[in-house]
């Protein structure tokens, strides 16, 4: 997407956002607007962000990751068994060095699991959206039998620390994922996989046939998506001090929800970090907000429907206006006599 | 009356910019025409005004003498007319019966499908050409050439009149353009006219009656085949004339760049050898199904040989991938621009540096931004791509710039040699010449330059050699000095 | 001919499926009695049915629908509650059933054509939107009574018998009502002219539109169609298990997408047979059913299914490389 369209797509989910934040001020105007509720917002974003970034970056590339959310939850699993092998019962008195060395081996079972996709995918040529939705069959029945569907919890204070803890007023997973958010900022513009990965996702073929090294680029790709699988889970652990089998799996269709909102073209090539989070804080706005009025949460989902359905229908109406409008820019920029391609 | 279609003082502008302007066109009934004119010229738009898609804003359009009132492809079609585009609006995973056959099923519009019918009216169009395709074939299987064949089919069920053909011989081996040409003379003895829009002179005048010619938007003439000659024509369609000169190469026995030495990949081709000197450009022709294409992408590691050597400036390299081609010195350029060429919606500067991107790293690793850009811009002037600013999509471009972009990449990469598959193709006239005039500069620089090519007077009037192939096999070594460009296409067509 | 069959993807899995009947059956003979079969095809009608609307969304093209369980899923509710409030028979359960679930279908079908959004995309918001409702309307509660017809209907054996312990078995209605789907949905892919432009539209849709093929009345009816299965599905679950409970069938979406794709469905659009989509769901019923016979824990079956899918789509792919690799594109001569 060429910037100054991207501009434009930014300054809608702004105006979005602000609508939001006025609308659910009005609607709530003692809990809404309230330092604690930021807070409290900043503290259950970055989850959905996680995920909806990994997911973002696995469409990048054209393909999907529907594994996202399985393998995270395969990572906190790992995670809980290394810890139970290292401090027997007492995993929630562990110490630094065992928490972070389970967390390293959670992190390797995500990594793990990214570069299985990544070579389906790269090497074996396997359509993404078939991989991926393997991969997460077999992680969820994976899941199932090492936890026999219940709850494992008593994670240690360093990660409860990480899920629950606050620096200078402001909540650690937020800081992490600011922190994340520009490195990989970084990554997309500066690295040569980042660039290469925009190149590939719009057009595989030229860009295979114009020195990109296409299946490197994919593999790193699928492990990237899959560390940010590993980051949703630590936060989750530290957040809600268990992990589950299928936990948040209604999150999936949230993730992909984010990213056609954040401007990521499903069929890959296009999409910004800046959409992104703009998206993912329309997203948790909207939540909070509509939780804070204390309806029937599956009104609330009912309602988050509705939503969707409007923000598709103001995007569609949205981008019919700016094409209408940049075609009269063009018209007024082009001499008499020439013709533009779009008339051929 | 023996006037099929007039159209008569049409104007079309799109957002306060002319497309067509007080455009005079007629078509007789039966009459092979012909629509010549370069991108840009109006043609797409006459085209989507004669078959309903567009409204003129201004003239009027008569049929068999009848002013046309009312637009939209389904009363285009029961004029009679109708239109078979460059992507054929073929269905892949249907048979050949089927395509055939369901624009008229739709006519018919019955909620049932009656397949024996399906199959009589397939075979029927087929018959009235005389081609024989296999009707349960899936059409995404057939070969383009057949898949074609299959579209005129698919015209011919309904009460045919006039047949435009967009840009049909774009990809098509002469074979198949012969074929096609036999088709189009015999839908004439049905008293069907046939509009072709072309961009290739050679068929333009071989079997058109009249040839109309567009430029900017305005009829510059129809003139009967007899008084057209290749010159005029172009001068017509350019408003200026063109000629070129031959390539000779000028330095005696200048060293070898590429040393190829049987080479061989099942399927693809077997025992290849020759030569690229430094400064030359040797042309590589044969008829599609030759080798040469795939000759090409083994060496540049798309689909790499099994057998044989590779010699770069002396050096034997073996090349598994695009990264060693690259690595080793050697850059391709694909004949299929749009798919393989280019990335559409990226700008220019970021095709032009998408293949030295591991050469724009910084210390620290990470691409170093302003290098890119100022790397973009220097290719962008020194090929003199027309653009004011190249952070716009390629998309925008015209196909002679996008070759100017795709030519930019690769010499970004400063090869040794350059491999050109049929760099021309698709782009106007007076382009051709240029691009025709950078290559020939970049063999001047010290290039080796292989030009694959389907055109034997681009290849005999650019080449010093030139390699024939057949069937897997290169069969001949000329030198292009004092040989005519018929001779060598007969060489190319001969059996043996 | 044999070629012919060798490269349907069909053939592979019939072979797998007979393996697999094998393997069990070595393990436990109780596996190939009628008694078993008959009684995994029933459980499996629901899902069986849901499968022939999802093929035809596959088949027109682009992203799948996620809503069809959701829909199934309401109008169990509401078949449920209504008739025991109104009475009725199965016939006008039945037609109630499709009506409401056709309805709903044609709210998805509408909006995915008129804001040309992803059908993934809309079907999500749909899901929430269905589901959430009925949620809030019915407050969550279960139904443990229903009206005695559906375990009537439910309960109707052909070729009844007594089983050892004394109980009766047979074949039940619900793996007709299946039957009946299938048959249905190749009707109208096979036979009639919309089922063809389904094919046209998934092959190439521009195309498609240029020959005057309606392509909004194609999506709206596939869509419509869905729904109509759904509602059709959700009577079935009804008369089985004769209770509702409000998020039992939802969750179930991607196992019957990958049930289809298995079957030959391609994920690109313009692919996949009935014959296919069958197998298919044959297979996931065989595995999650020798699972069961083979005392392996219900846990196993999202892993065996994970496998399953893996090597397929692993094979397949594997195979279409090799089928690049080696093309003839050119006939050497000597």
């Amino acid at each position: 997407m060429t910037t100054h369209r991207r501009g434009s797509a930014n300054r809608s989910l702004v105006a979005i956002l602000v609508g939001i934040v006025i609308l659910m001020s009005a609607l709530n105007p003692q809990r809404f607007p309230t330092l604690s509720n930021v807070i409290s917002m900043a503290y259950q974003l970055p989850i959905i962000a996680f995920l909806a970034i990994g997911m973002m970056v696995s469409m990048l590339g054209g393909g999907i990751n529907l594994a996202i959310i399985a393998t995270a939850n395969f990572t906190g699993i790992v995670t809980m068994l290394l810890l139970r092998a290292m401090a027997g019962a007492a995993t929630d008195e562990a110490s630094l060095a065992i928490s972070l060395l389970a967390m390293g081996g959670g992190l390797g079972a995500a990594l793990l699991v990214g570069a299985a996709m990544g070579f389906l995918i790269a090497y074996v040529e396997v359509p993404a959206i078939l991989a991926t939705l393997a991969v997460m069959t077999l992680l969820n029945g994976v899941n199932v039998v090492i936890t026999r569907g219940y709850t494992w919890s008593g994670f240690p204070p360093f990660l409860l620390g990480i899920g629950n803890g606050i620096v200078g007023g402001i909540p650690i997973p937020f800081l992490v994922l600011l922190g994340v958010c520009l490195v990989l900022g970084v990554v997309l513009k500066r690295t040569r996989t980042g660039v290469s990965l925009y190149l590939l996702g719009s057009n595989p073929v030229a860009a295979r046939y114009s020195n990109v090294p296409v299946r490197a680029v994919l593999m790193r790709e699928y492990l990237l998506s899959a560390l940010f699988s590993a980051l949703t889970a630590f936060i989750m652990m530290g957040q809600l001090n268990s992990v589950k089998a299928n936990y948040a799996e209604s999150y999936l269709l949230v993730a992909v929800l984010a990213c056609f909102l954040g401007g990521v073209d499903p069929f890959g090539g296009a999409g910004t970090l800046s959409g992104m989070v703009l998206a993912v804080v329309i997203l948790q706005l909207v939540s909070t907000g509509v939780n804070l009025l204390r309806l029937d949460p599956f009104f609330i989902q009912a309602m988050w429907g509705f939503i969707i359905v409007l923000l598709i229908a103001a995007n569609h109406f949205g981008a019919r206006y700016r094409e209408r409008r940049r075609l009269s820019a063009v018209a007024l920029a082009e001499p008499a006599g020439s013709t533009p391609p779009a008339a051929r | 009356m023996d006037e099929f279609l007039r159209l008569h003082d049409i104007h079309k502008s799109f957002v306060g910019v002319y497309a067509l302007r007080s455009v005079e066109f007629v078509i007789r009934r039966g009459e092979i025409h012909c629509l010549v004119g370069e991108n840009g010229s109006g043609k797409s738009t006459l085209i989507k005004i004669i078959s309903g898609v567009l409204e003129p804003d201004r003239g009027q359009m008569f049929v068999e003498g009848r002013p046309v009132d009312h637009r939209g492809s389904a009363a285009t079609m029961a004029r009679g007319i109708q239109v078979i585009y460059q992507d054929l609006s073929l269905f892949p995973n249907l048979s050949v019966a089927e395509n055939i056959a369901i624009a008229e099923l739709k006519e018919q519009a019955r909620a049932l499908v009656d397949w024996r019918a399906v199959r009589r009216i397939a075979r029927a169009a087929m018959d009235r050409i005389k081609v024989d395709i296999d009707p349960d074939a899936l059409v995404g299987e057939l070969p383009i050439g057949l898949q074609q064949l299959v579209a005129i089919c698919r015209a011919l069920t309904s009460d045919l009149k006039l047949l435009i053909l967009d840009e049909p011989t774009a990809s098509l081996p002469k074979r198949d353009i012969d074929n096609l040409l036999a088709v189009v003379r015999d839908l004439q003895r049905h008293r069907i006219a046939v509009l072709f829009v072309s961009h290739k002179l050679n068929e333009i005048l071989e079997v058109a009656e009249r040839i109309t010619v567009l430029r900017d938007g305005e009829s510059v003439g129809t003139l009967p085949r007899g008084e057209l000659t290749d010159e005029k024509l172009v001068a017509l369609m350019t408003g200026r004339t063109l000629s070129e000169t031959r390539f000779r190469l000028e330095a005696p026995r200048p060293p070898a760049l590429l040393e190829v030495r049987g080479l061989g990949k099942r399927h693809n081709f077997e025992d290849v050898s020759f030569e690229v000197r430094k400064g030359e450009i040797v042309g590589l022709t044969g008829l599609i199904g030759s080798g040469r294409t795939e000759l090409a992408l083994a060496l540049f590691g798309v689909s790499p040989a099994e057998r044989g050597t590779v010699k770069v400036e002396g050096r034997e390299v073996h090349i598994a991938s695009v990264q060693d081609a690259v690595e080793a010195g050697i850059a391709y350029v694909p004949e299929n621009r749009l798919v393989e060429g280019l990335i559409m919606r990226q700008s220019v500067a970021d095709n032009v540096t998408v293949a030295i991107l591991d050469r724009l790293l910084d210390r620290l690793g990470l691409l170093d931004l302003q290098e890119r850009a100022r790397k973009a811009d220097a290719w962008v002037k020194a090929l003199e791509v027309k653009v004011a600013d190249p952070g716009v999509p390629v998309q925008t471009l015209s196909g002679g710039n996008q070759q100017r972009v795709v030519l930019a990449k690769w010499l970004a990469a400063e090869p040794r040699i350059l491999i050109l598959d049929g760099p021309t193709v698709g782009i106007d006239v007076m382009a051709k010449g240029a691009i025709h005039e950078l290559i020939r500069g970049l063999a001047g620089k010290g290039l080796g330059v292989l030009l694959i090519t389907d055109e034997i007077p681009e290849a005999v009037n650019n080449c010093n050699r030139i390699l024939i192939m057949r069937s897997g096999k290169i069969r001949l070594a000329l030198d292009t000095a004092g040989i005519e460009a018929e001779r060598v296409q007969k060489l190319v067509e001969a059996r043996s | 001919m044999l070629k012919r069959l060798l490269r349907q993807n069909e053939t592979y899995l019939v072979i797998l499926i007979a393996v697999l009947c094998v393997g069990i059956t070595l393990a436990n003979p109780a596996f190939l009695t009628f008694e078993n079969v008959s009684g995994f095809l029933k459980s499996s009608s629901m899902v069986g049915i849901m499968a022939v609307g999802t093929l035809f969304v596959l088949i027109l093209g682009g992203t799948p629908d996620v809503s069809f369980t959701a829909i199934a899923q309401v109008v169990e509710y509401a078949v449920a509650v209504l008739t025991l409030r109104y009475g009725g028979n199965i016939f006008s359960a039945l037609l109630l059933a499709a009506a409401l679930g056709g309805l709903m279908g044609l709210v998805n079908g509408v909006t995915i054509h008129a804001f040309r959004v992803p059908t993934i995309i809309v079907t999500i918001a749909t899901f929430n939107i269905y589901f959430g409702m009925m949620y809030v309307i019915t407050a969550g509660k279960l139904i443990n009574v229903v009206h005695p017809m559906f375990k009537r209907f439910g309960g109707i054996l052909l070729f009844p018998e007594t089983s050892r312990i004394g109980g009766t078995y047979g074949l039940s209605l619900m793996p007709l009502i299946w039957l009946g789907a299938l048959v249905l949905g190749w009707l109208i892919l096979r036979r009639t002219f919309i089922g063809r432009s389904i094919y046209a539209m998934g092959g190439n849709e521009t195309a498609a539109e240029r020959v005057g093929i309606p392509t909004r009345r194609t999506r709206v009816f596939v869509f419509t169609f869905v729904g109509i299965l759904s509602g059709i599905a959700a009577v079935v679950h009804l008369s089985i298990v004769q209770s509702v409970v409000p998020n039992i069938i939802v969750g179930h979406e991607l196992e019957v997408i990958a049930a289809v794709v298995i079957g030959g469905a391609s994920v690109f659009g313009g692919q996949g047979t009935l014959t296919g989509t069958f197998l298919g769901v044959l297979l996931f019923a065989i595995l999650n059913n020798g699972l069961t016979l083979l005392n392996f824990s219900s846990y196993w079956y999202n892993v065996a299914i994970g496998v399953v899918i893996t090597a397929a789509i692993t094979i397949s792919a594997y195979q279409q490389l090799r089928q690049k690799r080696t093309r003839v594109n050119v006939k050497v001569e000597a």
